[in-house]
């Protein structure tokens, strides 16, 4: 049995859904692609949370919808909303698609890892443990473009994502990051989380 | 066993439905945010033109000769292609919002202009040191930090291959960082870089 999320009403602003689902839209297609070119469970594994979270998403949103339909007029002006609202939600079904050709162990032909593999930039995904040193600071103050050349595009933090975090974002412990940058960065940001790396070189 | 070139058709095929699903996206939005019926038009004029491209797509790979141990593989193969028909469809029914006049509702172009990338139409005036360059040589996203999307000439859009000259009266549509907008305004048509 699948489990799903009991939806109930809640005034949220329509326009704050509505970035929230087509941001995290576009991510998921990125962190897909990413999963089978990498045959990441992982990531594939985060595709599908954020699948179901956009699912309950369009429910909010919805209900939002029509409790602020008052006329006919509105109606007109408001169903676009929900044709774009459906529009990321099909996004997301299709980039989890993606997501469970990996988590079926189905892989994708080599011959396309090898068209993909040029594109220098990686994609992951870590666990801030308690002893990072990344936990308590900023993301502006950490400087990670300038000092490992990654991006953390996304923070998971309980049953939230946070797309595009803004630098006075301050990281937690039990935050999980998504991260972009090349793969020797990658490779380093996944020390830090561990807490195995404990300094940042410049 | 199927042969090298065929194996290489099938990845530029499967490129080619990657790539165009998600420019699709990025002018369905754009659309939206002009509420530009042309935008609109193209996307599904694009959406035929993906349907018929998955279709050769699949046809193509059905012809391989898949021996058995490489079946899931090409499954893997085929369900991509599937998905980027899904994403192309998603784009065509966001763009119809568009074509149908309804009127856009306000928070549509505010959710689109609050992401974090906004998508830029500039037209290429006759003073621009663009011109006679191609796309590799002018270093668009190297100078303003914008990605050229689609290339509009006359009544076509071209897709901004590297090799691509451009031409007096060209439209770029680019995205990128809102602070990038002013530099391409910029180098696009100096004399006027306030409009667009």
């Amino acid at each position: 049995m699948v489990r799903v999320e009991k939806v109930e009403f809640k005034p949220v602003g329509v326009r704050d859904l509505l970035i929230e689902m087509k941001d995290l839209s576009e991510l998921m297609i990125d962190l897909a692609y990413s999963a089978a070119l990498f045959d990441s469970p992982a990531l594939a594994e985060e595709v599908m949370e954020m699948e179901s979270h956009i699912d309950t998403l369009t429910y909010l949103l919805n209900m939002n919808l029509m409790v602020a339909a008052r006329d006919a007029d509105d109606a007109e002006s408001l169903v676009g909303v929900t044709k774009v609202a459906g529009a990321t939600n099909k996004i997301s079904d299709a980039a989890a698609d993606i997501a469970a050709i990996v988590l079926q162990g189905i892989g994708i032909h080599p011959i396309i890892r090898e068209a993909f593999e040029k594109v220098e930039e990686r994609l992951t995904r870590v666990n801030v443990r308690p002893n990072s040193i990344l936990v308590g600071k900023q993301l502006g103050e950490l400087e990670l473009a300038a000092k490992m050349g990654v991006d953390i595009i996304g923070i998971r933090r309980n049953k939230r994502w946070i797309i595009n975090p803004e630098e006075d974002e301050v990281i937690r412990e039990g935050d999980v990051l998504i991260v972009r940058g090349a793969p020797k960065g990658i490779e380093e940001i996944e020390g830090v989380a561990k807490g195995t790396i404990r300094k940042l070189e410049d | 066993m199927a042969s090298q070139e065929l194996f290489k058709k099938i990845v530029d095929m499967m490129v080619e439905l990657k790539d165009t699903s998600e420019l699709m996206l990025d002018l369905a939005y754009s659309s939206i945010l002009l509420n530009s019926k042309e935008l609109a038009e193209e996307v599904q004029a694009l959406e035929e033109h993906v349907d018929k491209l998955h279709t050769d797509f699949e046809l193509l790979v059905l012809s391989a000769g898949i021996p058995s141990e490489e079946s899931k593989n090409f499954l893997g193969l085929i369900r991509i292609g599937v998905v980027t028909e899904n994403i192309a469809d998603a784009a065509a029914q966001i763009a119809e919002v568009v074509l149908r006049e309804i009127k856009p509702h306000p928070v549509l172009a505010l959710a689109i202009e609050q992401a974090e990338e906004t998508v830029v139409r500039v037209q290429v005036s006759k003073m621009s040191s663009l011109i006679g360059k191609t796309l590799r040589e002018a270093q668009v996203h190297e100078e303003t930090g914008m990605w050229v999307l689609v290339v509009r000439r006359g009544g076509r859009w071209v897709r901004p291959s590297p090799d691509l000259r451009i031409h007096a009266g060209d439209v770029l549509i680019a995205s990128g960082y809102a602070e990038g907008e002013e530099d391409l305004k910029k180098l696009a048509s100096p004399e006027n870089y306030s409009s667009t």
